[in-house]
């Protein structure tokens, strides 16, 4: 089986950070809906800081766990209010899975995501329904798991993987926000779609194509 | 609730009117209207009112045409109930149900479920017909419909429990449910003899071969109509109340796609059947069999069911639906249909309001805004403090951090000015961290704040409850904490309108914050140990309440535009200090009545005794000017004398403001010698001296 190194997850992060810069606008209408309107700008700074994070630093004297925690500090001093501390956590999570390893196999490498999701999930205790990314990674982790129960191939892990998110996105149209700014518009936020599920959703694709890429 | 006529139509029966003949001048020589007159609010037949003013019947039927058409007369329909019926009609077409009722949104002293039965139990009567075979669901809404009900007219009726018993912990089981229905239009009751879940499919197998209970569950291919409820799955569904749901994290995975459940079966969001490891344990209706029955009912409201319903509503498991107008404006925002839906129509925001052009404001760039104000701030307020390293984030008292003392650090977003950085000085806090407009600080300038108030003692942080906060605050203190600082976080929660009463902890923290600094700062100053200091500042937030009131929104640099809008004659009373909705929208009233409301609160809560003894703090949201405050705080004086409650101490004025937000907030802090002494500690910050 195909490994994923550290090139690859650097590969990764930048992927994001272009795939936040495009959708920003996006991003910044569906917030606007709901919320204060700043979530693209938000995400695309933060994905931007990991980036200029990755510029400095040589990459290649790095393991997973530092790697992945020297993006949780960019990330974090770049983006306060509610998603810095979440993606932080999220990103710290999934170094603390790696570890000390330079490379893991592509099938484990799936179990970052789910790493993530659980830091994220940990830190701001969401729950399924709740209208927030959880409603993105959740369904997520549930496929990623599943199917390696199942013993799925990675393409095909991968294209559920994607389908799976974009479907929490939806989904997130008919829930009333219980958390942070979205829930004092109560049931005025039905129909709307969540940007922190949206830009979750963006995160785990670049995921998921950055895998398929460069591990199949 | 039948549509209301301005003028009532509503003929009471009338005989042997008098011929009245010559036109009462108030008509003014008006035939039509006096017809109208008679017709509408006299309440008079048109054969009577042909009499009283002596032309034919069909003069009087031609007159009220007439009316009608010269818009003499008007007949409205009251704006709720319009609403409510463009929802139904939009409900209907967009799912092609057979029949749909809404019932308003708000329904004042009755629960929605009471309201939801009571209609339930409307469209049971006008459907229900003698030999029905009725299969009944369970639920809150079910069992109040069958108590909202009474018919005795009917014959050979036959009502059958739609899926197993349940534990009886709840009022509202299958059982019951079933049993009350049958009462309620005096039918044979069919239950269903066995568990809605068994242990095991062979156990489910081995019971439903049963002799009873096949012939029970055999019933169920014979209904000709249902009433069901729908199940969401939040935490607080009924589902979960009543043990239906397991807390089993399997249970839980295997269900993760579902979105809600009918009659015990979980479906996803598309109405399909989620097959988990109880379908095969479950015992009652099927959803295939479900689908099957003629004339299916479903009773459902309230904004956490939405997903729940439309999925329902996907899987074609209901034809007449009965729901409130928000869950049912939600529904159809929900799925993407809002275009031909007349727009809601409420007193909270009045289309013309919106044209409302930018709010004018004194800034160069507005997303320099918040790092030019601070710059002015450590430029003004340079005696009380200081940057603790080179960002005006993280601000620290000139006079403040010293060996042996516990620290205090406070913070949050910016926009509440002289929050946070007027508190920050001798006796008050040490340090205070400060993010954008209304968001958190991010953990760095928090621990640059910790760091810079360490005297080695431990450091308290001290903020309100707004879930950003939380998370960044609580970084911070994982960083201090691996620092070795020792680290004890205080939420305060003052705002009573934000949560009820048992549920305190979720509640906001807002002006009554300024209280809780003070005594935490004064426990700090006097030398107490941290557990002292981290005591008193959870027992000043305890002794807090506070109550606020707008009048217009705030708007933000970024857009100059309100971040809500408050009608021409209204107030939101219970506002958050973001804009956020309080406990009412309500008719703007005068300043003694506005302190009324918000002290009645307060009193209600805090409860003090004669002779008690209160701080008391009047604070204007932004833009309430003083005039204004001293208005409100000396109704709130007077009843406070009123109920022998002393002002030990008080302050008027611009506190802990939200931008440029019309309104005023009042907290009180109910005193003990403690407290009183903390309270009078001396402390020297921009905006708080005592000396």
């Amino acid at each position: 089986m195909k490994q994923v190194e550290i090139d690859d997850i650097v590969a990764f992060l930048r992927e994001a950070a272009t795939r936040m810069k495009e959708a920003a606008d996006y991003l910044g209408q569906l917030d606007g809906e709901i919320g204060d309107g700043d979530h693209g700008y938000t995400m695309s700074r933060g994905f931007s800081a990991i980036v200029r994070a990755l510029n400095e630093i040589d990459v290649q004297s790095h393991d997973m766990s530092t790697l992945f925690r020297s993006c949780a500090e960019s990330f974090l001093e770049a983006v306060g209010a509610t998603p810095g501390p979440l993606y932080a956590s999220g990103l710290i999570a999934a170094g603390d899975f790696a570890g000390n390893r330079s490379a893991l196999d592509a099938d484990e490498a799936l179990m970052l995501l789910v790493a993530i999701s659980d830091g994220i999930g940990a830190r701001g205790k969401a729950i399924a329904g709740d209208k927030t990314m959880m409603d993105v990674w959740l369904p997520v982790v549930q496929t990623i798991k599943n199917l390696r129960q199942e013993n799925a191939p990675l393409e095909v892990i991968l294209s559920e993987i994607r389908a799976s998110a974009s479907r929490g996105v939806e989904s997130t149209r008919s829930m009333v926000a219980m958390r942070g700014r979205a829930a004092r518009l109560g049931g005025r936020s039905l129909g709307h779609i969540d940007p922190g599920a949206a830009s979750a959703a963006i995160l785990i694709e670049s995921f998921a194509n950055t895998l398929e890429q460069r591990a199949l | 609730m039948p549509p209301k006529k301005r003028l009532s139509a509503a003929r009471p029966e009338k005989t042997g009117a008098e011929p009245e003949l010559v036109m009462p001048l108030r008509f003014g020589n008006d035939p039509l209207l006096w017809a109208s007159w008679l017709y509408y609010e006299e309440g008079m037949t048109q054969g009577d009112i042909a009499r009283t003013i002596g032309v034919s019947r069909a003069t009087v039927i031609s007159y009220l045409a007439d009316a009608r058409t010269r818009g003499l007369v008007n007949i409205s329909i009251e704006t709720e109930h319009l609403k409510t019926l463009s929802i139904s009609k939009a409900l209907k077409e967009h799912f092609g149900l057979r029949d749909c009722l809404v019932i308003p949104g708000e329904g004042g002293d009755r629960s929605l479920i009471d309201r939801l039965g009571a209609a339930g139990a409307q469209v049971l009567q006008g459907i229900l017909r003698s030999g029905d075979t009725v299969g009944v669901g369970w639920g809150r809404t079910v069992l109040a419909s069958a108590q909202a009900l009474n018919i005795d007219n009917l014959q050979d009726v036959r009502v059958i429990q739609a899926t197993g018993t349940t534990s009886s912990h709840v009022p509202f089981t299958p059982a019951a449910c079933a049993t009350k229905m049958a009462a309620a239009i005096r039918a044979e009751c069919v239950p269903i003899s066995a568990p809605a879940i068994v242990s095991s499919p062979e156990l489910r197998d081995i019971l439903t071969s049963e002799q009873l209970v096949k012939e029970q569950l055999a019933s169920l291919d014979q209904l000709n109509c249902i009433v069901f409820g729908i199940a969401s799955l939040r935490p607080n569904s009924t589902l979960h109340s009543s043990g239906f749901f397991h807390d089993d994290p399997k249970l839980r995975d295997a269900y993760s796609t579902a979105v809600g459940a009918i009659a015990g079966r979980y479906i996803n969001e598309r109405g399909k059947l989620v097959k988990g490891p109880l379908e095969d344990r479950t015992i009652g209706i099927t959803l295939d069999q479900l689908a099957r029955v003629k004339q299916r009912i479903a009773i459902a409201g309230g904004t956490d069911k939405v997903p729940a319903i439309l999925a329902t509503l996907h899987g074609g498991y209901v034809n007449i639906l009965i729901t409130d107008a928000t869950t049912g404006l939600g529904i159809l925002s929900a799925d993407g249909k809002t275009g031909s839906i007349r727009p809601e129509k409420t007193v909270t925001e009045p289309a013309e309001s919106i044209k409302r052009t930018r709010v004018k404001k004194f800034l160069n760039e507005p997303e320099d805004a918040v790092d030019e104000s601070l710059e002015g701030a450590v430029l003004e307020y340079a005696q009380y403090l200081k940057p603790a390293r080179k960002s005006n984030r993280a601000l620290v008292a000139q006079d403040g951090p010293r060996a042996g003392k516990v620290g205090l650090v406070i913070g949050g977003g910016a926009g509440h000015d002289p929050y946070f950085y007027g508190y920050v000085g001798k006796g008050l806090a040490d340090a205070v961290a400060i993010g954008n407009i209304f968001a958190s600080p991010p953990p760095m300038p928090i621990l640059e704040c910790t760091r810079a108030a360490n005297g080695g003692a431990g450091v308290v942080y001290l903020f309100g409850n707004y879930s950003g906060d939380i998370l960044n605050f609580e970084m911070a203190a994982e960083m201090a904490k691996r620092e070795g600082i020792d680290v004890r976080t205080v939420i305060t929660t003052d705002d009573i309108a934000s949560s009820r009463k048992e549920d305190r902890e979720s509640r906001r923290g807002v002006a009554g914050n300024v209280f809780v600094f003070k005594i935490a700062g004064a426990a700090c100053d006097q030398m107490l140990p941290i557990e002292r200091v981290e005591e008193l500042a959870r027992k000043a937030n305890r002794e807090t309440y506070t109550v606020g009131v707008a009048l217009e929104p705030c708007s933000m640099p970024e857009t100059r535009r309100p971040t809500f809008l408050i009608g021409e004659n209204e107030m939101e009373v219970g506002v958050g200090v973001h804009g956020e909705p309080g406990i009412a929208r309500q008719p703007l009233v005068s300043a003694n009545d506005t302190a009324d409301i918000m002290v009645d609160r307060i009193l209600a809560e805090m409860a003090p005794e004669r002779g008690d003894e209160v701080a008391l703090l009047v604070n204007s949201l932004g833009a309430t000017p003083m005039m204004e405050l001293l208005i409100i705080a000396r109704r709130v004086r007077q009843r406070l004398k009123a109920r022998n409650v002393q002002v030990a101490r008080s302050w008027t004025g611009s506190y802990c403001t939200s931008l440029d937000m019309s309104g005023v907030s009042i907290s009180m802090m109910k005193l003990d010698a403690e407290l009183k002494a903390l309270l009078d500690h001396p402390c020297n910050a921009a905006s708080f001296q005592i000396r």
